[in-house]
Order: structure tokens, then sequence, then C-alpha cells
């Protein structure tokens, strides 16, 4: 048998998060989706499928075959990149489509279903095996939209810290550092640095801190929270419930429920919660933004330039990866930001902000062009030891052009208005 | 349109952008050392010159453009 874990059309749902990486790289408590979904996988040889302008950045990123047809000629295991695997397990015991609800969570296919139901179309396998193989309903948690990553995110990381069942404090915590609730639901890794006068507050949850983590003065954690490898949270930081970063992140002021990928910067006050702020984000002092609407009904946010409702009270911004914004940047609530935004205040924001525009004046823009972005993204990159690797630069050109009309639309309205 | 005319309208597009006296704009004048604008208002100025024009500039082009007469035959281009 041989394992494929892939992404299908869905993957534009999770945009503007998914433009840069495949869906199963996204985070949501611990870790990413592909890890969770690794830990729970037998043994046999893995590989990916995802949309072609990726592939060879995935290859590079996880030196694994992608988009490989030869997988087709053994029995498959085929994983839904999307599946939040928190719980439950694959089990190996008939050939069956997994599913929870319209998605499917897991399949496994007989060689001889394999050959008859692919032609080289992975989609349409995917519809044949599901109309064609017995379905087993599994109720599984599915990721169809960004909101669904931070909506989960403090029960994955009640999860991880469960399935991890690491306790304890290995690192520098301060004496005149305190714990507020139950000291058994900490873990501090070696190397990390907690300072005089932070508290970890475990009374909602579990917080553990990885390694090289430095936790400065006056900051209050509150659990359930995961708190990255390199990642700093500045003095008087006051980190509500429900938030995971990735490593190297430079977090201050008030957050709650997010998530932020890795690499990205919220140095300064302004308040972020229930959001998911991408890969080399950079948020001005003051950037803050809505979570929930003052007449208290669902949030609606914009995907691929249409409305969908959320069906959540809560909902905050969407930022992809490399946008920046100014200081002073107030979000509407349920915003969505592209790559490589570069975003300046002008009172309450509209929500939506195509890839690589310049928000400036309160009118979009088209951006100083490809070869700027690239060189900025570069620079941004060299300042914490990360090379823009060619597969990625290929990526980003390929995203400017598919995000092209709809920038130079938003720019030809906002110019006559 | 004449050339005349086309300049007129730059140099109002620039005075209102930059806040620069009209009188101070020259064909010769560089955005950034002599009209001191920055990087955001040279998205500005792109905007506001397709605004005035009824026109869409190529971006990464239209920024490459250092002065004011070459901005007056940049645009020219487009008119055509």
């Amino acid at each position: 048998m041989k394992i494929i874990i892939y992404e299908d059309e869905k993957w534009s749902n999770l945009t503007p998060l998914s433009y840069l990486k495949s869906v199963f790289e996204l985070r949501c408590g611990f870790s990413s989706l592909f890890e969770k979904i690794n830990s729970i996988l037998p043994d046999y040889q893995k590989g990916f499928w995802v949309r072609d302008y990726i592939k060879k950045l995935i290859e590079k990123k996880f030196s694994l075959p992608v988009n490989n047809t030869s997988f087709f000629e053994d029995d498959l295991l085929l994983v839904n990149g999307r599946w939040l695997a928190i719980e439950g397990e694959i089990k190996e015991d008939e050939e069956k489509v997994a599913v929870s609800g319209q998605d499917i969570v897991y399949a496994i296919v007989k060689k001889e279903n394999v050959n008859k139901l692919f032609d080289g179309n992975f989609e349409e396998f995917l519809k044949r095996i599901k109309e064609n193989i017995k379905n087993i309903e599994e109720k599984r948690l599915v990721i169809n939209y960004p909101w669904d990553l931070m909506h989960h995110n403090p029960e994955a990381i009640k999860k991880d810290f469960e399935k991890l069942n690491r306790r304890g404090i290995k690192g520098n915590f301060s004496d005149k550092a305190s714990i507020v609730g139950n000291e058994n639901d900490v873990y501090i890794e070696e190397g990390a640095k907690i300072h005089p006068f932070v508290v970890l507050d475990t009374s909602k949850g579990p917080v553990y801190i990885e390694k090289e983590v430095e936790i400065f003065p006056f900051a209050r954690i509150e659990g359930p929270c995961y708190i990255g490898e390199d990642t700093q949270i500045m003095p008087g930081a006051n980190i509500r419930e429900g938030n995971s970063f990735g490593p190297v992140c430079r977090v201050g002021g008030e957050v709650e429920e997010s998530i932020f990928h890795s690499y990205s910067n919220k140095y300064h006050d302004g308040f972020i919660g229930h959001s998911y702020i991408g890969e080399f984000v950079n948020l001005g002092g003051l950037t803050t933004n809505s979570d929930l609407k003052n007449d208290y009904s669902n949030v609606t946010v914009y995907l691929n330039g249409k409305p969908v409702d959320t069906g959540l009270l809560k909902v905050g911004s969407f930022i992809g990866d490399h946008t920046k914004t100014s200081i002073g940047t107030l979000f509407n609530t349920g915003t969505v930001a592209g790559i490589m935004c570069n975003i300046t205040a002008a009172g309450i924001l509209p929500k939506y902000f195509p890839s690589f525009c310049w928000f400036i004046n309160g009118k979009y823009m088209k951006g100083l062009g490809i070869e700027k972005a690239i060189e900025t993204a570069k620079i941004v990159m060299g300042r914490r030891d990360r090379e823009l690797l060619p597969e990625e630069e290929e990526v980003i050109r390929k995203v400017y052009e598919m995000t092209s009309e709809e920038r130079r639309e938003y720019a030809r309205k906002s110019r006559k208005t | 349109m004449e050339d005349k005319e086309i300049y007129e309208r730059v140099v109002k597009v620039i005075s209102e952008v930059l806040g620069v006296d009209k009188e101070k704009i020259k064909p010769e004048s560089r955005f950034v050392e002599d009209l001191g604008a920055e990087s955001v208002q040279s998205l500005e100025l792109v905007a506001a010159f397709e605004n005035e024009f009824d026109i869409e500039m190529e971006e990464e082009a239209a920024l490459e453009v250092k002065t004011v007469g070459k901005a007056v035959e940049f645009i020219k281009q487009y008119l055509k």
C-alpha cells in the first residue's frame, strides 16, 4: 500500500492563507495539519497530491514524491490534507471511503479499483471513488474555511497537549514569575526563558512553551496556549485564551484565539482576535481588528470575491503571507487581506484586500510590482536567516499573475470614487 | 490631445498629489530628488495620472519614470 496526502479543489476556500503553501501546512494547535495526519499514518511509502503550481515547492520542502502517478499502481490510502486529525484513527479494515459530511476524510482503495477509476485526473478520481466504493460516515473535523482553523484552535491545543503529555519546567523560569491554576498543565522546554512578573494562567487550559522562547516581564499568558520555538512575547503582552504562535514570531499587545503561522510580528500594542496571521506578516503598532459586530449577528467573510456567512459571532482577520500594515490600522470584522499587501490606516477599512495591493489614503492601488515585492520578501526573510527559495519565488510570481485582474479591478473602481 | 495640454494636466496632478507649487515643477524635475516623492506618493501619482487621463498604465514601467518630462512622454503612449 502507498499513502497519498492530497489537496482537493477546496484549497481555494483557504485562500489567501493557502496561496503560497499547501492546505496541509496550515497550522492549528501545536502543529500543521500534515504533522497531525502524519502522526497517525501507518508505515507505508508516502507522497502528496497538490495543485500544479506548488508541486515543485512541496517537493523541495518535504523531499517526498508529489503528483507521482506511479503511486497509482498499488493499493492506496488517500488522506485529505484538510483533515484536522486531533481525534480518531485510520482503520485499515476494508476498502472504503470514510466521509464526514460532504468531505472525504480518508479512503482505502484496492489496486483493482485504483486501476479502474484513475485516468490521470485526480479530482475525477476522488469523485469516482466516492461514487463507487462503500462510504462510511466517520465524524471528523475537516477544515473547510480559514475561520475553522482559529475556531478549533483552543480544542486542538488541549488535544495536542494531552497527546504529547509533556509537563514540567525545564527552561529558565524566574522565581518571580507565577503559575495560576494547575502547575501540571504547564510545559516549558529547555532553553526557554520566562522573565520575572510573567503570569501563566492554566485555569482554562494548558500552556506549552517551546525552546528558545522568551517571555518578557509583565506578560500574562492564558491557556490554552502554544508558543513555538524562538518566539518572543513582548513586555506587558496580554495573551488571552486559545492562541497558537508558530516559530519565530514577535507578539505584543492583546491577542485572543488566534494563530500566528510563523515568522510574523505584532511587536506593539493593539488587539488581534479570532484571526489567522500568515507567515512573514508585519502588523504595525496599534494594528487592531474587530472580531464581533455591534449587532451580534454572524460575521460574513469575503472569499474569492463572494460573501460567505461564517455562522460565527466572533471572527477577526485572515492575513496572507508577507502582508504589512501601517501604524494604527483598524481592520473590520471578518477581513481578508491577500498576500504581500501593504495596508495603511484610513479609519475602519474595507473587508477585502486583493493580494499584492497597496491601500493608501483609503484607495486601492496596484502596488510597486512583482520585482519590488520579491526584493522586499528577500530582505524580510534574510533578517530571520531565511532564504527565498527559487521554487517559492516561482509560486509568488504565479499568484501575482493569478490575482492580477482582481487587483486591477479594485484599483480601477477605487480610482473612480 | 496637444502636448501642452498634457504637460499642464501632468503638472496640475503633481502639484495636487505632492503639494508642490506648479511654478516649481519643470520638465527636468525629478520626482524623488527634486519634488520629494516618497514610494507611497509615487503610487498615488500613478493612480492620479490614470484618473486624470482615464488610462491604465503598466505599474512597474510607470514607476520607472523619473522626471516630469518623461512622465508626459510615457502618458502620451497611452493616449494614442
